[in-house]
């Protein structure tokens, strides 16, 4: 199952900004369907709807804390946290957006609040790697590049670019996670992060802008 | 501006190794399990401890909209700029303090306070006392003079 959600997660992660696809795959999922169905019941106090719900995004909530905070650790707290204060909060829960948005904003806020009362101590501890990298066709590009500068293994890239994210503000560290890593779409986090679709591809710009400048050596 | 438009290309690139950073194995098998039990123990985060109080449960409401933090200020705010407002367009008679007022003055029949009869009881007039009151100041030398009568 994990391998399914990982295959979905990782084709709506390639491409940003096709949110027609996601809808596409949403509707070919049967389980995608009766989520609302899910969240009733576990309105309802049924905690095996719960459990369903959280096998069905934690993959996307934990990766999006982990991008976030550079610390599995850290991120592991986070997403229980905030899927914990999700079950709290059900009943709070009006539907006007969907549960996956719903739950995604509470654990992007406690990240946002953890991560400014973590000011003073950063301490990244990344995660592994894992052997389809080596495959990924963007990462064989840039690999495979004749620059001398590019030798570095995927580690040491995987070291420069959190070092690079950790250097962002908090709000364009997200913009970066949700869109270029996570897929997600404009309007999606515009949801998400509560504010209009123009100032998330403002952000979206700048943070770019200032990745860029502090990985300039492994880049082009 | 277009974020998509511009080269970013290298960049989103390198971003695709996040894609590919995974957590230990067998986590995601263990995190549900945790956290249900968690659920099913009570538990309500590490922030909030075990028997919230009114106010941290106030506050942990802005957790999940934090457009209420938003909205509890500007209510705030409202209130005390209405408090300064409405301090200031206080009814003239309390303002003016120059005049004093006698309360009782408007209390009586017209007819008694005309009356020569009538005593007000505001009256200004120090308070004589019926006792001596003891005082601490010296009473005033009287120098006099003894005259005796000459041929003694």
């Amino acid at each position: 199952m994990r391998e399914a959600t990982l295959t979905m997660t990782e084709s709506i992660s390639g491409k940003s900004g096709d949110a027609v696809n996601r809808a596409a795959v949403a509707q070919a999922d049967p389980a995608a369907v009766d989520e609302t169905e899910l969240v009733q019941r576990a309105r309802k106090g049924d905690l095996g709807a719960y459990d369903q719900l959280i096998q069905r995004y934690q993959e996307r909530i934990y990766a999006t804390v982990c991008h976030m905070t550079s610390n599995h650790e850290d991120a592991n707290d986070l997403t229980q946290e905030a899927f914990i204060k999700g079950h709290q909060a059900l009943k709070s829960f009006k539907g006007g957006s969907s549960f996956y948005t719903w739950v995604y904003r509470i654990a992007v806020n406690k990240t946002i609040n953890f991560l400014k009362q973590r000011k003073n101590r950063s301490q990244m501890s990344l995660n592994d790697i894992d052997f389809n990298a080596e495959h990924d066709p963007d990462l064989v590009a840039l690999i495979s590049d004749k620059n001398p500068r590019r030798e570095a293994g995927l580690t040491e890239l995987q070291e420069k670019l959190n070092e690079g994210m950790q250097k962002l503000s908090e709000p364009h560290r997200l913009v970066v996670a949700l869109h270029d890593v996570q897929g997600l779409s404009h309007e999606e986090i515009a949801k998400i992060m509560g504010c209009n679709i123009g100032t998330v591809r403002s952000r979206l710009f700048y943070a770019r802008q200032q990745l860029q400048g502090f990985l300039a050596d492994y880049l082009k | 501006m277009n974020p998509d438009s511009e080269n970013f290309d290298s960049l989103r690139q390198l971003l695709a190794l996040k894609r590919h950073e995974v957590p230990p194995p067998g986590y995601f098998n263990r995190l549900p399990r945790d956290i249900m039990a968690r659920i099913k123990a009570g538990d309500i985060g590490d922030e909030l401890g075990a028997n919230p109080s009114w106010f941290q449960r106030f506050l942990s409401v802005f957790d999940i909209k934090p457009v209420f933090a938003g909205a509890f200020g500007t209510a705030v705010c409202a209130f005390l700029v209405s408090g300064v407002i409405s301090s200031e367009h206080t009814p003239a008679f309390a303002a003016d303090t120059s005049t004093p007022v006698d309360p009782l003055a408007n209390n009586f029949p017209s007819g008694l306070t005309d009356s020569k009869e009538f005593v007000s009881a505001s009256n200004s007039a120090p308070i004589i006392s019926l006792f001596d009151q003891p005082s601490l100041q010296a009473a005033p030398v009287v120098d006099r003079q003894f005259y005796y009568p000459s041929g003694n």
